[in-house]
């Protein structure tokens, strides 16, 4: 039992990932504001970037740079930082897109809360419940 | 410079439509110019794909591989036009021709003037351009950001009206499927962790030295791809998002999003199963059988939401719903037939579902009706658009003569041959359903008095766009010869990574 | 916002925030940052610069026009630099073998082609970030 601790707490970077995911999606998935829904999924893309950028890292490693070691240092793995700036490139557009639908949903209803949403729907836009999912 | 497109083939194919959509903007003034600009490049696609597919035949079906920036594989990035790219890479150009043909000069109903216009086919070429990307590419990270540019592209395109209610659709689409983005670049992430490679081909090999030492890694990531890719490609239960955005999305954009992007994430996730896992570790981890589970509920569930629905446009995108699970199901066969069967399906599907949801679109733009039962005679009004529709219908329930039929049928013989029943009679229950709930909108549109209202068929371009996708459901259900021959070659490429 | 003593400050300090933001973006491959955090930086000098003078003024600046511009031509850019090496037989994106020499490492011209499509790339995502400012600021309205 102790040895499985020691792996987790070894690789803690890795738990703190899994944590974040969690309560990412849960957040996601369990909350009627659209802003924490959002806020939800920023919290889960972070934890998979975590999860990448820790896969690169080697303790005591240095920046992969010419200029600041020399042949004989260790690298760390550059790759998944980079990859991980693309990453969040798009997570700022997704964070972009959602904040002006956000802001037209809040225009046409006046609240940027799902449930009051569903309920005015009618009243709003004229249609007759047709949500049958 | 004909040497320089043939060399640069793999690309081109993925960046023309890129290209074009970036020159739009500035032009938005102009729409006539934008719309021609918009549909040249889309031609122009279809015929690049057109030349590759004669260069790979040439080769006898070896993959045409193309190393970005000259870096070759384990470092530099590859796109790799085999038998499958080629095979979606035609199904992709193909379908999107006549899609943005239907919108030409018929936008401005749906989606607003000119600049709005304009924005509606940049992102309609950006999904074309990064739909072929997936055609094509052979690296996870790429898979990725192909994933989320046909994501936002979609959410944008589903936004397009400006009802509240394509706002709405729209938030709940792109929530959904960024968590399903994000569980998809899990899975990539874990597969980079245990394998170090991104390149496709070098982590599938490297996957089959490390998957004994990480059984619970590999199972996290296979979990992974899977839920991700199913989120965004509507697989049963979690489809929830798809009705809203593809029901309130424009007409060319619901075609476009039900025939096309939705494909676009089933082919990749092929690539992952049979490209990274193999057939040996899905077999292994019973993935097929998940499989296949997944897909007789989606026909099944999906069939009879379809069922309950009175507009005509929800139930079409609820029969969306079933027919990933008929490609799901072909998936899980684990056999040359069935994943011939999936892959002919899919992109039979892709100009079915184009045909109907155009035909549709045009029906309530000419109407103003939206419910099955308001529409009536509209078959007698609109004969051509109602033509369409029929053709469509009968190849979405697979009579013979029509594309659809071949597919069902090689799904069939396909589970079969794997031995197992239930999808069997799934895909026979899944077509009775079909025309369950097809064909009494083809009675009532055909066999109900005509009301005293003046209907119109739509303009030409958007009729031509029409009998162009009929055409091709009845030219693939009656000479399938190449087309199959191709699906045949892609679904043996695929499995001869056992 | 009339603020003088805010304004004079900004004056002063919005060029050297600005031309840091194009050092950034050049010097991507030879040091931390690049196109995306220069070009950020490029767009935040005149985010800063709208909201301290004032949307009005700030749109004077850049019109909308010229954002549509910079936006497209600024992704194509990357393009056409991507398409350098294809007259010499060498694939896209091609950098060292499309014949750009890259001189010493370290230095700037080190990266070849890089600097000149981190320029592009920022310049593309300088607008857009302006242009999402402005967007949001008319919501507002």
């Amino acid at each position: 039992m102790s040895g499985l601790l020691e792996k987790l707490l070894i690789n803690y970077p890795y738990l703190v990932a899994a944590l974040l995911f969690t309560i990412g999606t849960f957040t996601v998935l369990t909350h009627p504001n659209l802003f924490k829904k959002l806020l939800g999924i920023n919290i889960m893309e972070s934890a998979i970037f975590l999860l990448f950028v820790a896969s690169g890292n080697i303790r005591g490693g240095v920046a992969p740079i010419r200029a600041v070691a020399d042949g004989e240092a260790v690298y760390i793995n550059p790759l998944p930082s980079a990859l991980m700036l693309t990453g969040i490139v798009v997570s700022v557009s997704v964070t972009a897109f959602a904040l002006a639908l956000i802001v037209r949903l809040y225009k046409a209803y006046g609240t940027t809360d799902m449930r009051r949403i569903v309920a005015r729907r009618k009243e709003v836009t004229g249609d007759d419940g047709f949500d049958q999912n | 410079m004909t040497a320089l497109i043939r060399t640069n083939l793999p690309v081109l194919v993925v960046i023309a439509p890129l290209f074009v959509a970036f020159i739009l903007p500035p032009l938005a003034r102009r729409i006539r110019l934008v719309e021609a600009l918009a549909f040249l490049a889309t031609v122009f696609g279809f015929g690049a794909a057109g030349y590759l597919a004669a260069v790979v035949f040439a080769q006898k079906g070896s993959p045409f591989i193309y190393q970005l920036g000259g870096w070759p594989a384990p470092w530099g990035i590859e796109l790799v036009a085999g038998n499958l790219g080629v095979f979606f890479l035609l199904a992709v150009t193909g379908v999107s021709v006549p899609v943005l043909l239907f919108g030409r000069g018929n936008l401005t109903a749906e989606v607003g003037g000119a600049g709005r216009v304009t924005r509606f086919y940049v992102l309609y070429l950006l999904l074309v351009g990064a739909l072929a990307g997936m055609a094509v590419t052979n690296d996870l990270f790429n898979v990725y950001v192909l994933v989320e540019v046909v994501t936002l592209s979609c959410c944008g395109l589903v936004s397009a009206r400006r009802h509240p209610r394509a706002a709405e659709a729209a938030f709940t689409y792109l929530v959904l499927a960024t968590l399903g983005s994000a569980l998809v670049l899990g899975g990539i992430g874990l597969l980079y962790l245990l394998t170090g490679h991104l390149n496709m081909g070098f982590a599938a090999r490297e996957l089959g030295r490390a998957w004994p030492d990480y059984p619970h890694a590999v199972l996290m990531a296979v979990s992974f791809t899977i839920i991700g890719f199913g989120v965004k490609a509507a697989l049963f239960p979690l489809h929830v998002w798809l009705p809203d955005a593809h029901a309130t999305a424009p007409s060319p954009a619901s075609a476009i999003l039900s025939g096309l992007a939705v494909k676009g994430y089933l082919i990749c996730l092929l690539k992952f199963l049979y490209g990274v896992f193999g057939g040996v570790l899905l077999r292994e981890l019973a993935v097929h059988r998940i499989l296949t589970l997944l897909g007789v509920t989606g026909i099944i569930a999906g069939s009879i939401l379809a069922l309950a629905q009175e507009e005509l446009k929800r139930r079409l995108a609820y029969s969306t719903v079933a027919q990933v699970g008929y490609l799901v199901l072909g998936f899980g066969s684990l056999n040359v037939t069935g994943l011939v069967g999936a892959l002919f399906y899919l992109a039979s599907h892709a100009v079915i579902k184009a045909a109907l949801f155009l035909s549709a679109g045009a029906i309530q733009q000419a109407t103003g009706k939206r419910k099955i039962r308001e529409l009536a005679g509209v078959g007698r009004k609109m004969p051509v658009t109602m033509a369409a529709f029929t053709i469509g219908s009968c190849g979405l329930i697979g009579l013979p003569l029509f594309s659809g039929f071949i597919g069902k049928w090689y799904l069939l013989l396909g589970s079969w041959e794997a031995g197992m029943f239930l999808p069997v009679a799934a895909v026979l229950a899944g077509s009775v359903l079909c025309a369950a709930y097809l064909l009494p909108v083809i009675r009532a549109a055909y066999f109900a008095p005509a009301p005293e209202e003046d209907w119109q068929d739509p303009g030409r371009p958007q009729r031509l766009a029409l009998l162009m996708l009929a055409t091709v459901v009845l030219a693939l259900g009656v000479r399938p010869g190449p087309f199959l021959e191709l699906a045949r070659k892609a679904a043996a490429e695929l499995l001869a990574y056992y | 916002m009339r603020d003088f003593i805010l304004k004079r400050a900004a004056s002063l300090i919005l060029p050297f925030i600005f031309v840091y933001g194009i050092y950034v973006i050049l010097h991507g491959a030879v040091s931390p940052g690049g196109s995306f955090a220069g070009g950020i930086i490029v767009g935040l000098s005149f985010i800063a610069f709208s909201t301290i003078y004032g949307i009005e003024e700030g749109q004077a600046k850049l019109p909308e026009k010229v954002l549509v511009w910079t936006e497209s031509y600024g992704t194509l850019w990357y393009g056409l630099m991507g398409m350098v090496g294809l007259g010499r037989g060498v694939p896209f994106l091609a950098n060292k073998l499309a014949g750009v020499d890259p001189g010493t490492p370290g230095t700037l011209s080190s990266g070849g082609l890089i600097p000149l499509i981190g320029l592009g790339v920022g310049i593309r995502v300088a607008s857009t970030f302006v242009t999402l400012f402005f967007t949001m600021m008319e919501e507002e309205r």
